[in-house]
């Protein structure tokens, strides 16, 4: 019996030595900052990614397997703003890892170095599912995303010091594709400036602001709240007298009602996402940005 | 150019003004403890004032290079989109002014400052090729920096409002919840089991609930929860439902929590009944664990096993006096248990406490499904003789499955199962007073199948089953053998109301001293959640 409690703890000193030596152990909240990891951390990480791309970021499960993620992570990137509210502070609880807390650098919180926008100025759940400190989907913005990758980048370096030439180039790197990719982006949807566009979901200031199109009417009444049939005639009367060409839908969304709405009013019903990998073939940030241009633009011709 | 200084030289003489006349004695506030702080605002401004005087130069580099300033301008900033509530008081981090001069938050039409003038939005830029690549409207550091280096991690970049931050120490949420509720018994305490179900027919409040939870200080978190309820008079009872604190930073993955706190036993126990799938409590928990479920003062102590899976071991010692530890040092109404005369006595040795094991696992079979898993115990004495001594066992299973797809959560199905043992001595009472010592085997379990079949609507169903051993001298009327099997479908508006419709059927078989009936009962719950947003635990 001694024996064999001996080799035991022989064993998990060793595979703990093990982990020690091996890669970064990065876990983030949500795709996309998953994605900006990957892209500074190259192969000097593991990434795992708690929410899925194509579901709902403000409703995940508190699966007791994140527990065990968080508790071994180097490095936690969550994006902050309260979008992860439901679910990751009993994570945190449970997982019980000093190396996570905020103030230390192996927390990231990507919200951290934004102005939200959208930040309302009379906090009322009458109003919906409301985000007291503003909107909180800022990284598909690329130019934040940019933001995020240095603080990503930073953390990195604090917590791996060995490796942060690395993360440094790494950096420089995305930043220079980003920088030369908006110039195509930006290119590419010049053309549609100051065009009205509907969603499902209010997910899309950050993106409409950068590509100077207007996402304003959306097709639940009010955040979170399903659509429902008056709310629904008032959008397409509004499509119609606008002539408003596009309906984006995320992954999660109920894409027969918005299919209903585009064949009463003549608009076309476009797939977005805001999370590499929630469209087919966008694995990383830049195609997933790549992809939402073409998608949208496509349409809005 | 001249603008600029201008700006920048009134900034750092109001800041010097105020400086001054908000500090009362400046010139002793060196060999003061509260110093400190003065150094550290001092140390912020001259850092301030660095920033400033290298944009400064940054600046007349741009304006002697002729017409490349033209082409600065758009990259440096843009004002704000009109959607942008322009709360957040900082100023932009590439003019970080010595003492804001200004206030964007509190005045309509704040003068831009030397650094940001009202410049051209996005797409009035012109040629593609000039499509800005940084924007001091959204990103605090412009994102324009191509190094890594230098800036401190841990100093959060100072936005009002994106910080992640609130600005009370605690969350505070309120929950109210109500039932309307119909039955073919009159006697509808007999036949729901809980504390918190509906206890009457007509309306029933029987949980208003004030949490509070929040960080102590930084080595410990607190939880306290008031439960409010109406009885069937309407007078109000007020109970401590919990009360605790719990470590946040011990090693090995170990966790404290000592206070008023529910029992780690089994999955509903722990639980608080606004989160729970139905309108009242399964029978195993009410007639085993007790109608206020098992909690009582003491601490806890739980440790995450080192495996590459999720295991948790927790052991808790309770009190497990009164009411709230019903099978255990529980003198029961009046002084009577299970038809016994009881002692409601202190606490001998450690054999008195109620000792609570669970040890829990869970796995993922796929990307979309989880199972976790879990065996309980709980051991004590109880007060029905000298000696007299309870054990109750517990396995629980939950299975459950979400799209990958998800929206609010749903669609998902969820099927949670809970069966329970309890080996229950009882003696003679006081003095044997009565006529026999007799060992209850009581078992019983229940299996409930939730279906989030659509965006805020749930349906379920639920099975549960309760075996009571019969005795020819126990004479008590929670001592019968019953079933009960029950549907409900629940609508939830937002995560923060709920309304609830649930029909029961009953039944209880004869025993030795009571007949058996069958009773039909209907309940319409609704509830409302105002306050912090709760999060949910798995």
């Amino acid at each position: 019996m001694k024996k064999l409690i001996r080799v035991l703890a022989v064993t998990l000193f060793g595979l703990t030595a093990m982990a020690a030596e091996a890669k970064l152990n990065v876990v983030t909240t949500l795709p996309d900052l998953g994605a900006l990891a990957r892209e500074i951390g190259g192969d000097k990480v593991d990434v795992t990614t708690m929410a899925k791309p194509t579901e709902d970021p403000h409703f995940v499960d508190a699966r007791p397997s994140f527990v065990v993620q968080l508790r071994s992570a180097d490095v936690l990137i969550d994006g902050g703003a309260e979008l992860e509210v439901g679910w990751l502070p009993p994570l945190l609880q449970n997982a019980r890892n000093p190396k996570l807390e905020v103030g230390q650098p192996g927390r990231v919180q990507a919200s951290q170095s934004v102005r939200l926008m959208n930040v309302p100025t009379n906090v009322t759940r009458a109003a919906g599912d409301v985000h007291a400190l503003g909107n909180p989907h800022f990284a598909i913005d690329p130019i934040i995303a940019k933001t995020i990758a240095q603080h990503i980048a930073q953390s990195f370096s604090a917590v791996d010091a060995p490796n942060s030439a690395a993360y440094d180039a790494n950096y420089k790197k995305f930043e220079a594709a980003i920088n030369a990719k908006l110039q195509q982006w930006g290119a590419a949807m010049l053309p549609f400036k100051g065009q009205h566009v509907v969603a499902y979901h209010d997910s899309w200031p950050y993106f409409a602001h950068r590509f100077g199109i207007e996402i304003d009417i959306f097709l639940e009444p009010k955040p979170g709240i399903p659509p429902s049939p008056a709310h629904l005639a008032e959008v397409i009367e509004q499509i119609k007298a606008q002539k408003i060409k596009a309906i984006i839908v995320e992954p999660f969304h109920d894409r027969k009602i918005a299919e209903k709405v585009a064949s009463a009013s003549g608009a076309k019903v476009v797939d977005f996402a805001q999370y590499p990998g929630g469209l087919p073939g966008t694995d990383t940030y830049i195609q997933l940005i790549d992809k939402l241009v073409a998608n949208l633009s496509a349409a809005l011709k | 150019m001249f603008v600029s200084v201008m700006v920048a030289l009134c900034a750092i003489a109001t800041s010097f003004a105020q400086d001054a006349a908000s500090n009362a004695t400046p010139a002793a506030a060196g060999s003061t403890p509260a110093a400190a702080a003065d150094v550290e605002a001092l140390r912020q401004q001259v850092q301030a004032l660095t920033a400033m005087v290298q944009q400064l130069q940054e600046q007349v580099k741009q304006q002697q290079s002729g017409s490349a300033a033209a082409a600065a301008l758009p990259q440096s900033s843009e004002p704000p989109p009109a959607t942008t509530d322009a709360a957040p008081s900082a100023a932009p981090a590439s003019a970080p002014a010595l003492f804001p001069t200004t206030d964007s938050a509190v005045v309509a039409s704040a003068p831009s400052s030397a650094n940001a003038p009202p410049s051209p939005s996005v797409d009035a830029n012109g040629t593609p090729n000039s499509f800005p690549t940084s924007d001091d409207a959204v990103t605090a550091s412009g994102g324009g920096a191509s190094s890594t280096a230098g800036a401190a991690l841990t100093e959060p970049i100072p936005i009002a409002g994106s910080t992640g931050g609130s600005k009370t120490y605690m969350n505070i949420s309120f929950d109210g919840m109500f039932v309307l509720a119909g039955s073919s018994a009159r006697d509808l305490y007999n036949v729901e089991v809980g504390d918190h179900d509906p206890q009457q027919r007509g309306f029933n409040a029987r949980n208003a609930e004030i949490a509070l939870d929040g960080a102590v200080d930084p080595f410990f978190e607190g939880f306290a929860n008031i439960v409010l309820k109406l009885d069937n008079d309407n007078r109000t009872e007020i109970e401590l439902e919990e009360a605790f604190l719990q470590t946040t930073s011990l090693p090995f993955g170990l966790q404290v929590k000592a206070g008023q706190f529910f029992a780690p036993f089994g999955r509903i126990n722990p639980t608080h009944p606004h989160t729970w799938d139905f309108a009242d409590a399964p029978l195993v928990h009410g007639l085993l664990l007790g109608p206020d479920g098992l909690r009582g003062v003491g601490a806890q102590v739980a440790w995450t096993l080192p495996v590459p899976w999720y295991s948790q071991f927790l052991v808790a010692a309770q009190n497990g006096r009164g009411g709230t530890g019903y099978s255990f040092r529980n003198p029961g109404d009046d002084g009577v248990f299970y038809g016994r005369l009881t002692k409601d006595r202190e606490l001998r040795g450690l054999e008195d406490f109620v000792w609570i094991p669970r040890w829990e696992n869970s796995f993922n079979p796929s990307e979309t499904q989880t199972v976790l898993g879990g065996l309980s115990g709980a051991f004590g004495s109880n007060d029905t003789g000298a000696n007299t001594r309870t054990q109750i066992y517990g396995a629980d299973l939950l299975y459950k499955w979400k799209s990958a797809h998800a929206e609010g959560g749903f669609p998902f199905v969820k099927w949670q199962t809970e069966g329970m043992y309890r080996r229950f001595e009882a003696g003679r009472g006081v003095d044997l007073t009565f006529p026999v010592a007799e060992t209850f085997h009581d078992w019983g379990m229940y299996s409930q199948v939730m279906w989030g079949f659509k965006k805020g609507w749930v349906a379920g169903i639920r099975g549960d089953y309760l075996h009571m051993t019969d005795s020819e001298f126990t004479d008590d009327d929670v001592r019968q053998t019953r079933s009960r099997i029950s549907a409900d479908l629940t609508w939830f508006p937002t995560e923060f109301s709920k309304l609830r419709l649930q029909y029961n059927h009953d039944f209880m078989e004869a025993n030795t001293f009571l007949a058996g009936r069958d009773v039909d009962s209907v309940f319409l719950q609704f509830e409302f959640i105002l306050g912090a947003h709760g999060a949910h635990k798995f």
